[in-house]
């Protein structure tokens, strides 16, 4: 079932147009990356779900239009954008920083204590730092950190803007086994965009190509694996 | 020692002025990054509402929570109609905009209640005096170990004291709070988390100028009369009061205050021969250029600290 759903989307920043019209797709339960160059338009694609920035074209999420309703009421739809460069509140505790995340629920304290105690299950390096200043964290702890907040608001799909920046591949690996793992058991939806695509590759349900503001090719990640100048040119090998 | 006792608690008092209009600073300063050059005006103008309320009848309890308002509204909309639009071409025009506010409230005072100082039989006030919210006549004092504190300063240090606790608190531990932090730290990221970034930094404006005009109304309770140059130099106080206590630190906002308003009783209580009352100014800002270079963000103030 289509989850999220874009059809002539485009937007941009004053007069410079950056996406020029793309259509993309994200079903229940669906790992969904999008590859793209630098300035392709990858994180605009991202914040323009989000809302953040004003956007044209048709975007529906579960069956409802979001094209004209505010980031606060998208979050509270179920969709949460864990921004690129991690986007933690850098003088904010490590448990502000999750309640901030939970900051459109109206279910009470006691739900949101009861999430925060459960995600730092899954991230215990955080619960270790629960009390200390994100600022001060490693970048991969503030990357887990940036992932830990976006569930606190119980999303149905999570958009990740190219989680892997800056940080070492074990490290990346780890977090995209987590992202996985939040797919397989929790049912979360997730659009991942990414630049260095070989890890996303492997558990992506379908893959998105992104050129200069237009989608150029999609399929599943054996299809486009199996293409040689989009091997090439993306994957490097 | 009882004189010691007194020009301390003096000091306190006056230093209470200093800390509620440097809250506001504080409040909008980590909101926004600007500084809210139109502060004491604002407060001013809520100040002259609270003596035409008195003119009206109204009793000055409930007069002062109508000022607070005029206050938050006055603050708020100075937020959604100047601040907002202009910081988004450039955040130092901000600065310039709350001058220009600075200078246009002053005249608004002057149009609408004339330059000269309220209330006066002259023009034909009612009140004898600005209402005080606090006890001041000559005998409202009690004894400490031999020095007479006069009730209304022991009010203002408890008022001050409550305040910058209520808002410590609603910092802290309310929902409210949190979105302030959130925002203040990261604007594109609360957006992000669902916040209503807009709403919160016209709230912020609004409870900051509603501080500022409690500041207003006490000064000019202790003065007894308002009239338009009242708050020019407790903005520059209270600017000092934010710097000493560090920008972004409510708590550091109120002990600023207080701090400044004792340097400068205790030196002009005990150096005025050789400092003199003029130069009392000098002393408290000498203390804080000490202070300064030591502790470039303030005594409670937070350097940033970021990993990448």
């Amino acid at each position: 079932m289509t989850l999220l759903s874009a059809r002539g989307l485009t937007a941009g920043y004053g007069p410079l147009k950056v996406l020029e019209g793309i259509d993309l797709d994200v079903n229940e339960g669906e790992i969904v990356v999008m590859l793209g160059a630098n300035g392709a338009g990858k994180t605009t694609t991202m914040r323009a779900i989000s809302g953040v920035i004003a956007r044209h074209g048709e975007i529906t999420f579960g069956g409802h239009n979001i094209q004209k309703v505010g980031p606060d009421a998208i979050v509270r739809a179920g969709i949460v954008q864990v921004p690129q460069g991690r986007g933690t509140f850098p003088e904010l505790s490590v448990e502000d920083n999750m309640r901030a995340g939970a900051y459109v629920r109206r279910d009470g304290s006691g739900a949101v204590q009861a999430d925060i105690a459960k995600w730092f299950e899954l991230f215990p390096r955080l619960a270790e730092r629960r009390t200390q200043r994100a600022g001060s964290l490693s970048g991969g702890e503030q990357q887990m950190l940036a992932i830990a907040r976006a569930l606190m608001s119980r999303p149905r799909l999570l958009l990740c803007d190219e989680p892997s920046m800056g940080l070492a591949p074990l490290i990346t690996q780890e977090l995209f086994q987590i992202i996985e793992r939040l797919n397989r058991d929790e049912g979360l939806s997730v659009l991942l965009v990414e630049q260095n695509a070989n890890l996303a590759m492997h558990m992506a349900s379908r893959v998105y190509l992104l050129e200069t503001g237009r989608i150029v090719a999609s399929g599943t990640a054996a299809e486009i694996g199996a293409d040689d100048t989009i091997r090439k040119a993306y994957l490097g090998f | 020692m009882a004189l010691f006792l007194q020009r301390l608690v003096d000091g306190l008092s006056e230093g209470s002025i200093y800390a509620l209009l440097a809250l506001g600073l504080v409040i909008i300063y980590r909101g926004t990054g600007h500084l809210n050059f139109a502060q004491g005006e604002m407060a001013l103008f809520s100040t002259y509402a609270v003596y035409q309320f008195g003119e009206w009848g109204v009793p000055i309890g409930l007069a002062v929570l109508m000022g607070m308002a005029v206050g938050f509204v006055l603050g708020a909309g100075t937020e959604v109609v100047l601040v907002r639009p202009i910081s988004r071409k450039s955040p130092f025009a901000v600065f310039i905009v709350t001058i220009g506010l600075f200078q246009f409230l002053n005249w608004l005072d002057g149009a609408l209640w004339g330059g000269q100082q309220l209330p006066s039989s002259a023009m034909g006030s009612k009140q004898g005096k600005f209402p005080s919210l606090f006890p001041n006549n000559p005998t409202d004092y009690f004894n400490v170990f031999g020095a007479a504190i006069k009730w209304q300063s022991f009010w203002m240090l408890v008022l001050v004291l409550v305040i910058g606790g209520g808002l410590y608190v609603m910092f802290n531990y309310t929902k409210l709070g949190l979105a302030m932090r959130a925002v203040a730290s990261n604007s594109e990221s609360s957006k992000l988390v669902g916040i209503r970034t807009g709403t919160v930094l016209m709230v912020s404006w609004g409870i900051a100028a509603a501080v500022g005009a409690l500041g207003g109304v006490v000064y000019a309770g202790l003065t007894t009369n308002v009239n338009q140059s009242l708050m020019f130099s407790v903005f520059i106080y209270a600017a000092a009061a934010a710097t000493l206590g560090g920008f972004d630190s409510p708590g550091g906002a109120v002990v600023g205050g207080l701090a400044i308003g004792v340097i400068q009783n205790l030196v002009a209580g005990y150096a005025d021969e050789w400092v003199g009352q003029q130069m009392k100014v000098g002393v408290a800002f000498l203390v804080i250029l000490a202070v300064l270079l030591l502790r470039p963000a303030g005594l409670f103030g937070t350097s940033k600290v970021e990993r990448v």
